[in-house]
């Protein structure tokens, strides 16, 4: 007689979990996610075992391999020093390339208080639970929130979401003086050269009332911008 | 004396001889119509069928309904390109020997939507590309796959460009961030600026 009753109930405390698990800082894993990915946890097991020295050579090549950078050469020269298989390498590398790009999404305004003083932030904590040895996660926070943060110009960093935007923008007004059509046009008219970000260029003419309609527009959306960033919904702490 | 506006070319004078034969009652509504599309180019003012009407209506053959309609064409063109007033429009339509009744019915037909077709003549543009349309939505970003806990806001404007060749309108999107927005108004006044101090 548990049947459905039982089911349904096991759905929602598996929720319930689920639900607690998600949101950065908050319960469960954390920036991690609701399950800790497997090459995480495999180098967290394999870490405890490599020298202060030979980690950092890891963190420098992980950093590397963030901004896009290619590490091939690094990575051999550290397999031949540190006597590590290439397994044992490939656990590594992946473990903190993975471990980094969760944590670089949170952004840093969040954190730069707490890290001053106690050096590890709050999200990090949870890499204890891991047995990760402690100067590791301090060095894994001054990646993340110190000034060695990786640059966003590197491919894994790159903000890949977005509509194209305006790279340049060139623009003529033009007074027509005579045409085939008018001997005294006196017309002015507005020529726009809009190149954007995905390499697509656009160049058109704007009449002047559609000129001025673009303006209204662009001064609306501008305030409501404004009306946007003030209200509460973006004052929530996070 | 300046220039004729109508030049008396061996067309314009056979043009005109069936112009004076045509019937008067039904002529101005035929010089209004003219007018009105006027300022649309491809586009001929008649289809086939009404082309049939009108050639039994003014009881002309079709190469002389073409003539005549083309004629009217060009005459209202040359008002609009030399910005005629209604009186010199009539004393040059008379010079040519134009009869009084059809010089007179162009005049009032130019008095009465002349302006009109000068000013749909002034936003004609050369370029093959016009914007047509302005569009935008604002959004608010909370996160994405590289970056969490965001709330940018994002604004994407739409800007609907007209191409010469096809009737279909490019749909550009263009996405700018709060910061980009602000430099592209600043850009926008600029231009502003410019236009003002043109007048």
């Amino acid at each position: 007689k548990g049947g459905p009753g039982a089911r349904r109930a096991g759905g929602a405390a598996m929720a319930a979990g689920a639900v607690q698990g998600l949101g950065e800082g908050g319960g469960g894993r954390g920036f991690l996610g609701p399950r800790v990915p497997a090459e995480v946890e495999a180098m967290a097991r394999s870490v405890q075992d490599v020298g202060k020295e030979t980690f950092r050579r890891l963190l420098k090549v992980t950093v590397n391999a963030l901004e896009g950078k290619d590490c091939k050469e690094s990575v051999r020269l550290i397999a031949e020093s540190a006597n590590l298989s290439e397994e044992q390498l490939a656990f590594l590398i992946s473990g903190m390339y993975t471990l980094l790009r969760e944590a670089l999404r949170l952004p840093l305004s969040t954190f730069k208080q707490e890290v001053m003083v106690t050096k590890i932030p709050d999200c990090f904590v949870l890499l204890f639970s891991f047995r990760i040895p402690e100067d590791f996660i301090v060095d894994f926070s001054s990646v993340v929130f110190g000034n060695r943060r990786p640059t966003s110009e590197g491919t894994a960093l790159i903000q890949r979401s977005r509509l194209p935007s305006i790279q340049d923008f060139k623009w003529r007004v033009d007074v027509a003086i005579s045409t085939s059509s008018l001997a005294r046009a006196l017309q002015p008219s507005i020529l726009m050269m809009m190149k954007l970000s995905d390499g697509t260029a656009h160049r058109f003419e704007v009449p002047v009332a559609k000129f001025q309609e673009l303006r209204y527009n662009v001064a609306l959306i501008l305030k409501e911008m404004n009306d946007l960033e003030k209200r509460s919904v973006l004052k929530i702490q996070d | 004396m300046a220039a004729p506006v109508v030049p008396e070319s061996d067309s314009i004078r056979r043009a005109v001889s069936l112009l004076n034969a045509v019937d008067p009652g039904r002529f101005p509504r035929l010089v209004s119509r003219l007018l009105q599309k006027l300022h649309l180019k491809a586009e001929s003012t008649f289809s086939e069928e009404e082309e049939e009407k009108l050639q039994i209506a003014f009881s002309l053959e079709k190469q002389d309904l073409h003539l005549v309609l083309e004629t009217i064409s060009f005459i209202l063109e040359q008002a609009v390109y030399h910005n005629l007033k209604p009186a010199s429009l009539q004393q040059q339509l008379q010079s040519i020997h134009l009869d009084e009744d059809k010089a007179e019915a162009f005049a009032s037909a130019w008095a009465a939507a002349g302006q009109d077709t000068i000013e749909k003549f002034r936003q004609r543009v050369l370029t093959p590309q016009k914007l047509e349309t302005i569009g935008w939505q604002l959004n608010l970003q909370m996160a994405e796959s590289m970056q969490a806990k965001l709330k940018s806001p994002q604004a994407v404007l739409e800007l609907g460009v007209s191409s010469e060749d096809s009737k279909n309108l490019k749909k550009v999107f263009v996405e700018f961030s709060h910061q980009e927005l602000f430099e592209f108004y600043n850009k926008l006044e600029t231009i502003q600026a410019q236009l003002d101090s043109l007048t």
